[in-house]
């Protein structure tokens, strides 16, 4: 392939990921009111167990954690689980039901990609929200308040955007699984609740007991929120806990890159087969 | 008291219905109650995690929480049996006009609305939930006496009424947001804080849940009834919460409802 056909069909490709994501914006514009709910259920599940460590710490700091780190750390998850959510597994389950899979297949674009545009136009705006909610916060509230460091800053951006990669893929192909059975999404359920420990979204992982830390450390789930969160607040400070993260994130990615491409090769055959 | 039997009348006709189409999927049976299973075990299992850390939450011990829980879940199964697939239909049934069928039929409107369906598999929850909440009494080691008893009973009716009260007035705001399709995750959202008891939250979300988003009525105020904590006065007061309830729910409906103009109009 010469150079031109590369780079033409680059721009091509990106005509169309500009396009979907301009689509993508228009339709969450139109339901900002849907948004703002689904924006308030997902700050609940923090707030909640902000509220509960923030009664247990009264007494003293709990391993380490105050009052105000605990502010800080929930504060961190709000805003790295709403960049990281992963919801995929719902559409593809309707996709499949409904048949609305079928014109997805005929066109020139993965429908993977669409949800990629989707993904982004919805997390970039309400994760925006979210910062711009806790600067405001941190503006009469200094417990929430993350020192300024511009580079450890965009080191948890980077660990988001891979986080937030990691989390949709392995929705993603897990939602894919509804070629095959019409439980995927209860498979998506049964991560989303063991990642309620093992990603840290309930309690710092410090806190949980140390086997299951152990256990946790061969999963992607302490990469996708937990790691991001302790950049945020300083807790990931060393060389070789930035780079432990940032490894283990990679190889997660890597994992969950070929197992979605496994199971669309298949599942698409598998799909063309039965529904054909 | 004619109108009441004529509504009573459709109601088991519609919930015959239900059930015969229900057992067309026993495996649903199944797969919900594995689901709640697994959801209980990850929710004790944080109420353990909290209790590694603590002797006590908001002044219950750990099996007093459980009670609490057990109570939770049997609401949570009040809620996904009847409500959700009941009045949480209405935003819907709105946006299409399908509600028109409703208002032309001999009944009551909001009473069909809310109890047309009837997910009898979910109802496992309800079981499932109060089980548990009898054996964390056991685990206790509290004798209940008969007259705790008749105040969980009550109670729990009021937790009932004050949940039920808060879907109307939620599905109602359907009215007027009409683009809104999530109105049961805002639910969803603050019912999850009444998984814990009230005093175990800090005074201002404490406040928000006992005066403004009254969930703390919900599962505080009858496991309180299973752990000796409820006195007679709050008793008084959680009845009056419950009709309250009701009341103001039936208002906003009403009010609600003369802004229907169906989905052509």
């Amino acid at each position: 392939m010469s150079v031109e056909v590369a780079r033409g069909r680059f721009a091509i490709f990106r005509d169309q990921y500009a396009e979907l994501m301009r689509s993508a914006f228009l339709v969450d514009l139109q339901y900002r009111a849907s948004i703002a709910i689904w924006l308030i259920w997902g700050i609940t599940e923090p707030i909640i167990s902000l509220g509960i460590w923030w009664s247990i710490a009264a007494t003293g700091a709990v391993e380490g954690y105050t009052r105000e780190a605990f502010a800080r750390y929930f504060f961190g998850v709000a805003l790295v689980n709403q960049a990281t959510l992963s919801w995929d597994a719902w559409n593809i389950d309707r996709w499949i039901r409904e048949g609305e899979m079928n014109y997805r297949l005929t066109r020139p674009i993965a429908p993977i990609h669409e949800a990629v545009a989707d993904n982004i136009a919805y997390k970039g705006p309400t994760a925006a929200i979210i910062l711009t909610a806790w600067i405001i916060a941190a503006a009469f509230w200094p417990a929430v308040r993350v020192p300024f460091e511009p580079g450890r800053w965009t080191l948890a951006l980077i660990a988001i955007v891979l986080a937030a990669a990691i989390r949709f893929l392995n929705g993603y192909a897990t939602g894919l699984l509804a070629f095959w059975t019409t439980r995927a999404t209860a498979l998506v359920e049964l991560q989303f609740g063991i990642s309620l420990f093992l990603s840290g979204r309930i309690a710092p992982l410090s806190l949980l007991p140390p086997q299951v830390v152990e256990v946790a450390q061969y999963l992607w789930f302490p990469y996708v929120v937990s790691f991001p969160v302790e950049i945020l607040t300083g807790d990931v400070a060393t060389f070789e806990q930035y780079a432990r993260g940032f490894a283990g994130q990679l190889v997660w990615l890597a994992i969950w890159m070929s197992l979605y491409l496994i199971v669309w090769k298949r599942g698409r055959r598998h799909y063309g087969a039965v529904g054909g | 008291m004619r109108r009441v039997r004529r509504t009573l009348i459709v109601l088991r006709a519609f919930w015959q219905l239900n059930w015969l189409e229900e057992l067309q999927y026993r495996g649903n049976f199944i797969a919900s109650l594995l689901g709640t299973v697994f959801w209980l075990g990850m929710a004790m299992l944080t109420v353990a995690l909290y209790f590694r850390h603590t002797e006590k939450l908001g002044g219950w011990e750990y099996w007093d929480v459980v009670v609490l829980l057990g109570i939770f879940n049997a609401l949570a199964g009040v809620v996904e049996s009847v409500l959700r697939p009941g009045i949480g239909h209405l935003p819907t049934d709105v946006r299409s006009g399908a509600l028109d069928l409703v208002l032309v039929r001999p009944v009551d409107a909001q009473f069909y609305v809310s109890f047309r369906r009837l997910d009898v598999w979910r109802l496992a929850d309800v079981v499932l939930g109060l089980a548990l909440a009898g054996y964390a009494v056991a685990q206790t080691g509290r004798s209940i006496s008969a007259w705790e008893l008749l105040a969980f009973v009550v109670t729990f009716a009021v937790a009932i009424a004050v949940v039920y009260s808060i879907w109307v007035s939620l599905m109602s705001l359907a009215f007027w947001f009409v683009a809104v399709e999530n109105m049961s995750a805002l639910f969803d959202a603050v019912f999850e804080a009444a998984r814990y008891p009230v005093s175990a939250y800090p005074g201002a979300l404490r406040f928000l849940f006992v005066y403004l988003i009254p969930i703390a009525w919900t599962t505080t105020i009858p496991a309180s009834a299973l752990t000796g904590r409820l006195n007679p006065a709050l008793a008084m007061w959680a009845m009056a919460i419950g009709v309250a309830a009701l009341c103001a729910s039936r208002l906003l409906w009403r009010i609600a409802l003369k802004r229907y103009t169906s989905a052509g109009g």
